[in-house]
């Protein structure tokens, strides 16, 4: 990644949640011995460590927040604006849709129809149109996927 | 000795073991090189395979399979930043970004005669060394090997590239997932919220996949329309001179390799990130940038990782004690072929010893062959347009990550950590220390404690022994030394300065 | 209309494919075995060994797999997920049987249905060789001498060298340093190692590095000396209290879960005991100090009820145990 000399959009409520997420942890650590430890050695002391580790270095970060110019934005609502067309287009987001409605889907329909419907209708969208070709690379794709795991390796699929 | 020289050249000069070799060493670099297909299963699945067979066939076999897989995890890192096994990890740092720029067959090609070099180096190692290596990977105790994963995490930083604050954040996050589960001393969940699930852990491939795999592809989104690099598929193979450049570099990550490998408990994954390490801090010159496709940051890991399988063989056939999960897996192969593997083995059939170290030598030179070979082929991988390439991308990684436990909730996890990376990617947070401290957390915790019972809960008595007992002397030296290096006052002030 | 033809139709073949699938001949895939320890222990060497024989008999493939962790816990919880097809065989050792007054969890082999008690191991209190004990006495005056500070190797609560401390504590006193490792394997290379001063093991595990000189058997936890190691001397020498406990050591056995259809637990259990009984399988076993047992159904869950209740009991006297056998309803012996 190149150096940003500015602060990203969204990059101090991301910082923020991550420290929300680290106190979370060291929360958590704290929990697994209960309260006080029986001894340096107790399940929980490592993970307490590790949690302050979070939250110091979460801190040093936010520190140097203050150090950078604010992103061009006017306003939060602004910020998530420009955070979402930056890292948001629209084909990423179509393409977690598919993914995800790809492992809902694996089970029921089962490897070889979810994969191949996936690939088919991913690539389509990706490629804007072009069916004829993209069924037969998916086609061939699972035709090797399956005959190297399932036959060759025996590896179960779903 | 002309026995041993008899059973070093038995799988040379036997039509049908040669083969068995050779077969081995195809097929396990394609394993290798497919992430969630791993060496240990895939001799473990040869074990119920092979149950008929000579024991030399069967061992011809494995050991071919755990050359070549050790070696194809390399290949998916280079070619789709998707690392085929955790050795690979750091093969991806310098070799992804050479395919980028279109030389992915000359990384690939490198990579191959360095693990080839390194293989051999470690083999050299287990034939010459094998029963003072095991003796000195013996004194290792509980504190020794605490101070090793204290030494891998400062490795943070040199993964690190930009934010030292950002990276230690990484590596923590890192421990954490890896210390999700059941605590194997007092067996209470830790990080489970509760959930029966989380008691089994989260799978380090799993994490990996979903960190490098589909994080890797979301980005990837992004430059649907830029047209693919053209590979240069000229001069393939290294030249002579290329390779003795880098010979120096890769006889010290060997070393490394050959070292970590047969320390029961460490394995290629750590020996090929200390080794990267290494290269990164001993060579002033890089080809180019570390990080930015620099020819050093692939010879180190891959030599290192293959001298590691080397090393691995040490404990196990001098000792009867595993220096990896592969090496377990064929104890047992070993166990059901009537053999004792124990500290008799190279009293009693010494043969095994001379025979595995011949089909080590054997099987690195059918990875010089194979490996070289369809490299034109697989370079063209990285010009297939992208909107092509992500679809197959992402069904990779769900099989991968399926086949670890034929479940779906590590393909669900994997996806979450495929997110959880895209968006800790964008805000400028690297995928290698994470990666590290998943590795390493679960070895300093388990040795920590350790160390800690041994001394009767006593920090004192603990710090103590860090600085009485030679070998703990000499890793807390290079701490210290690492500590000074890498975290002088002076950039920790600069890098809070501009954190980015 | 047309859509709800449609939908009886699919319907239909739904039903159809699920029910021949029920129908069809059991195994028609691979099975997966979840071995509860690492690799490399005597649990692994045991599964090993025994699965190929299996496989013939059954005639597809077992895949092995070690799910380690949490003294057994996570592998048999991982069983306990899948579905109850047969697919999915746990390899255990004893230490199931203990989970509940561990406090470890609230399943045991009772919620599973035994396919085989394969056999019973010895266990052996194994030490470096260069420790000047020589028999299991002379540690116990030392650590009487200096309470707790000798080190033992174990591998977690409830697992077998936990165990064996709490029978030992149940009689005599025996105040250590309890280093946790990730079984026999790692426990033995820390020993050779020197870096603890003892640790109860199972012969299978030790028999290869006492009989190499590496390791020296300090006791063997039976009434007798025994052929493979005529020359360490049974536990009973310098602790006759212990008697009330013996025969007793750890065993293996292969389950299943509760709910899985008839025919597939005796298509299964036919095939273990064909395998156990191989030649080969049970000169594996004997090479190994164990006994072989071969149990099948009834036989089998009096063996693990026997079992339990005397070691629970034990423990309970030692004061090791965290909820009383009373509590959790496993009987007295």
């Amino acid at each position: 990644m190149s150096k940003h000399t500015k602060l990203q959009p969204g990059e101090r409520v991301f910082n923020i949640l991550l420290l929300l997420f680290s106190l979370g942890v060291l929360y958590e650590a704290y929990r697994i011995s209960g309260p006080g430890f029986e001894s340096i050695s107790s399940p929980g002391a490592f993970p307490v460590g590790l949690g302050l580790i979070l939250i110091a270095s979460m801190i040093v970060i936010i520190a140097g927040q203050f150090r950078k110019p604010k992103p061009d934005t006017k306003g939060a609502l602004d910020e998530a604006r420009q955070f979402l067309q930056l890292h948001f287009p629209l084909p990423i987001v179509v393409f977690s849709a598919m993914a995800i409605g790809y492992l809902l889907l694996l089970e029921p329909l089962g490897f070889v129809i979810a994969t191949l419907l996936f690939l088919f209708v991913s690539m389509v969208y990706l490629r804007h149109g072009r069916f004829v070709s993209s069924a037969i690379i998916a086609a061939v794709a699972i035709a090797i996927i399956y005959a190297l795991f399932k036959l060759l390796f025996q590896v179960y699929l779903p | 000795m002309a026995d041993s020289l008899a059973y070093f050249l038995m799988s040379w000069t036997d039509l049908s073991l040669l083969t068995l070799t050779a077969v081995g060493t195809f097929a396990g670099i394609y394993i290798g090189a497919i992430p969630g297909l791993s060496v240990t299963m895939a001799v473990s699945i040869l074990i119920s395979f092979t149950f008929a067979w000579d024991v030399n066939d069967a061992l011809a076999l494995m050991v071919g399979v755990f050359c070549g897989g050790v070696y194809g995890g390399s290949r998916t890192a280079i070619l789709l930043n998707i690392p085929g096994a955790p050795s690979a990890v750091a093969t991806s740092f310098d070799g992804y970004p050479l395919a980028q720029q279109g030389e992915a067959g000359q990384a690939i090609g490198l990579s191959t005669v360095m693990s080839v070099i390194g293989g051999l180096l470690g083999v050299l190692v287990l034939a010459s060394t094998a029963p003072v290596l095991s003796e000195f990977a013996l004194q290792f105790a509980p504190r020794d090997y605490f101070l090793i994963a204290v030494l891998g995490l400062l490795l943070v930083g040199s993964l690190a590239a930009e934010s030292l604050s950002r990276g230690i954040f990484a590596a923590s996050l890192g421990a954490v997932i890896g210390l999700v589960g059941m605590d194997p001393v007092t067996a209470e969940g830790r990080f489970t919220m509760g959930s029966m699930q989380l008691l089994g852990g989260i799978h380090y491939v799993v994490v990996m996949i979903g960190l490098f795999g589909v994080a890797e592809a979301f980005f990837q989104l992004h430059q649907l329309n830029v047209k693919p690099v053209r590979q240069n598929v000229e001069k393939i193979i290294p030249s002579l001179n290329l390779v003795l450049k880098f010979l120096p570099l890769s006889i010290r990550t060997s070393i490394i390799g050959v070292i970590v490998g047969a320390l029961p408990g460490t394995g290629g994954d750590i020996a090929s990130l200390f080794a990267y390490d290494h290269a990164k801090r001993s060579v002033k010159n890089p080809s180019k940038p570390f990080g930015k496709g620099a020819y050093e940051g692939l010879v180190a890991p891959e030599s290192a990782n293959n001298a590691a399988v080397g090393g691995a063989f040490v404990p196990m056939l001098t000792l009867g004690m595993p220096g990896d999960a592969v090496t377990a897996v064929m104890i047992g192969a070993l166990v059901i072929h009537g053999l004792n593997p124990g500290p008799m083995l190279m009293v009693t059939t010494p043969h095994i010893f001379w025979f595995v170290v011949g089909a080590l030598v054997l099987a690195n030179i059918f990875l010089l062959i194979f490996g070289l070979m369809g490299i034109k082929l697989f370079a063209k991988v990285v010009e297939l347009p992208k909107a092509i390439l992500i679809p197959l991308i992402l069904v990779l990684c769900v099989v991968g990550s399926y086949s670890l436990n034929n479940s779906m909730t590590e393909v669900y996890w994997m996806l979450g950590f495929g997110i959880a990376g895209y968006f800790l990617k964008i805000f400028g947070f690297q995928m290698g220390p994470i990666i590290l401290g998943v590795i390493l957390g679960p070895l300093m915790d388990n040795s920590y404690r350790q160390a800690m019972a041994s001394v009767g809960d006593s920090l004192p008595a603990f710090l103590t022994e860090l600085i009485t007992n030679p070998l703990s002397i000499v890793l807390t030296i290079a701490i210290v030394l690492l500590l000074l290096s890498n975290f002088p006052l002076k950039r920790m002030i600069r890098g809070s300065k501009n954190a980015s | 209309m047309m859509k709800n033809i449609l939908a009886t139709l699919v319907v239909s073949t739904g039903t159809l494919a699920l029910a021949a699938s029920a129908f069809a001949d059991y195994p028609e895939r691979n099975i997966e075995g979840i071995i509860q320890w690492g690799a490399g222990g005597a649990t692994d060497n045991v599964a090993r060994s025994l699965t190929p024989h299996v496989e013939e008999a059954l005639g597809t493939s077992i895949v092995l797999t070690n799910r380690p962790g949490g003294t057994g816990v996570i592998g048999m919880n991982t069983v306990l997920t899948k579905p109850a097809n047969g697919y999915t065989v746990l390899y255990g050792a004893e230490n199931p049987q203990l989970y509940p007054i561990m406090g470890l969890a609230d399943f045991t082999y009772d919620d599973m249905t035994p396919i085989n008690v394969i056999g019973q191991g010895l266990v052996v209190i194994a030490a470096p060789a260069d420790k000047e004990w020589a028999n299991f006495g002379d540690l116990l005056d030392e650590a009487q001498a200096n309470p707790g500070t000798l080190r033992m190797g174990g591998t977690g609560a409830g697992g077998l060298p936990s165990t064996v401390l709490a029978m030992i504590n149940s009689v005599d006193e025996l105040d250590v340093r309890n280093v946790t490792f990730g079984g026999d394997g790692p426990g033995i290379t820390a020993m050779l190692g020197g870096h603890i001063d003892f640790m109860p093991l199972s012969l299978a595990a030790a028999q290869e590095h006492i009989a190499s000189g590496r390791l020296k058997g300090l006791a063997i936890l039976t009434k007798e000396s025994i052929e493979e190691l005529p020359d360490v001397p049974p536990i009973t020498e310098s602790l006759p209290q212990i008697e009330s406990y013996l025969p007793w050591g750890p065993f293996w056995a292969v389950a299943v879960r509760e709910d899985t259809p008839n025919d597939i637990v005796k298509t299964l259990s036919d095939a273990y005991e064909q395998g156990v009984a191989n030649e080969q399988f049970q000169q594996f076993l004997s090479e190994n100090g164990a006994q072989s047992l071969n149990l099948q159904g009834e036989e089998a869950e009096q063996f693990l009820n026997r079992w339990q209740s005397v070691t629970a009991w034990a423990l309970e006297k030692a004061g090791s145990a965290k909820v009383s056998p009373e509590e959790v309803g496993i009987p007295k012996p």
